[in-house]
């Protein structure tokens, strides 16, 4: 897609149309020029960003996110050493802890805000951006487009980091502690995440997936 | 400037394909087409009356149980404040203070406020409404934080008779508070606030 270069390409003879989320108001979609957004005319809410090379970022940073996941899992974030007491503590260990001593709703809720939703999310862009890159898509893209957006607001990796950060402030006073590579880890995975996620415009990705989809049907 | 519902149009919830509402599914993405997202007041309210339910145990209850040398000691949210305010951690008490008091209850007068602007009750101020759904949308799942610490401290503060953590009831229901508040969030749909204005000025908005 390399002679596409402000804009994203799209599926010719159709009208391309958006409402605003928050007034309804009906615009024709002009495609804007790489780092520029556009607004509503009624509400100014934005309607729509153009942001430069958001396939490659979206896949570079979605891969670096995986590596970083898998670091997050292997290694522990926090270390504590009380009295002669060391302990030290992973995502995992601490989902199971939670379940042993009675906490079994709570530690299902962190694996899935901190672990599963996050794995789940990048896979589901990689699957997407991959192929798209190349111009192609895979079966059932749709789907995966639906549950790429519907399980955003509720991967929760920036929340755990600001959580790691205050239980650090709580035991402080109580003994030594050393932050892990997991502790970074986390931290690295939240930027990468906003970085895959934010990098690509939600219209920008259906728009490419639905000419990626007529080619595939066009071809069969 | 028409609202595409005024043309028998509707932007679809997932991909925000504009489609004709005769169409009972996006016919890009399949989801189902809606003018305006289905019950949204009823359901913003009930997922935020259950949400204010949970929040009343979620800060009464200890979120924590401190064992320190056999004996047991509940912790509150409200008390974790007031420890780090005796320690001088000034920026740490007023964020959990923040997050865990504050941001839920402004949460749940904010979509009163909303649900209230959206049918019609009281007027507010279009661009205003819309950073307070925004700001709704944005600043919620943050209360989450309070889940994460007392995981973290179970996973880690677990030396025997010396010192052990155990979850608390308010844990779960903090959680449950924070889910349905984000559900409540996404239940409702700010473009009623605009069909509101739209109707009392019987005339387009033009700036």
């Amino acid at each position: 897609m390399s002679h596409h270069t402000h804009t994203w390409p799209r599926l010719p003879g159709v009208n391309h149309r958006v409402a605003c989320h928050f007034c309804d108001t009906l615009h024709d979609v002009l495609l804007v020029d790489e780092g520029l957004a556009a607004h509503c005319k009624q509400c100014q809410a934005v309607l729509y960003r153009n942001r430069p090379n958001s396939l490659h970022r979206a896949i570079a940073f979605g891969i670096t996110a995986l590596c970083l996941i898998t670091l997050v899992v292997i290694f522990p974030f926090i270390t504590m050493n009380a009295q002669g007491n060391m302990n030290s503590v992973t995502v995992p260990g601490a989902v199971v802890m939670l379940w042993k001593s009675g906490g079994a709703l709570i530690a299902c809720t962190v694996a899935i805000f901190v672990i599963v939703l996050p794995v789940t999310l990048i896979c589901s862009l990689l699957y997407l951006c991959i192929p798209l890159s190349h111009g192609k898509c895979l079966p059932g893209s749709a789907g995966i487009m639906r549950c790429f957006l519907s399980i955003q607001p509720w991967v929760m990796v920036e929340i755990f980091f600001l959580g790691t950060i205050v239980s650090l402030l709580k035991l402080i006073k109580l003994a030594d502690v050393e932050l892990g590579i997991g502790f970074w880890s986390v931290a690295g995975l939240m930027l990468c995440i906003a970085g895959a996620v934010g990098g690509i415009d939600k219209i920008e990705l259906w728009d490419r997936l639905e000419l990626a989809e007529s080619r595939r049907k066009g071809k069969a | 400037m028409k609202p595409a519902l005024d043309e028998n149009l509707a932007a679809c919830h997932t991909c925000d394909k504009v489609s004709d509402l005769s169409h009972p599914h996006c016919p890009r993405c399949g989801a189902p087409l809606h003018g305006r997202k289905q019950d949204s007041i009823q359901r913003c309210l009930a997922l935020g009356f259950a949400g204010i339910l949970a929040y009343i145990p979620a800060n009464l209850m200890p979120i924590m149980l401190v064992t320190q040398l056999g004996v047991e000691e509940p912790s509150t949210i409200l008390g974790g404040v007031a420890t780090f305010w005796e320690m001088h951690a000034y920026p740490v008490a007023i964020t959990i203070f923040i997050a865990s008091v504050m941001i839920p209850g402004l949460k749940f007068l904010a979509l009163g406020f909303l649900c209230a602007a959206a049918t019609g009750k009281i007027t507010m101020d279009p661009p205003f409404a819309n950073r307070i759904y925004w700001l709704t949308e944005l600043v919620g799942r943050w209360s989450m934080v309070d889940v994460f610490v007392v995981a973290i401290l179970v996973g880690l503060v677990h030396m025997g008779d010396l010192m052990t953590i155990r979850p608390g009831p308010a844990a779960i229901a903090f959680g449950a508070m924070v889910i349905l508040t984000m559900l409540a969030a996404h239940a409702f749909d700010p473009k009623l606030i605009w069909d509101q204005i739209r109707k009392s000025q019987n005339k387009p908005l033009s700036k």
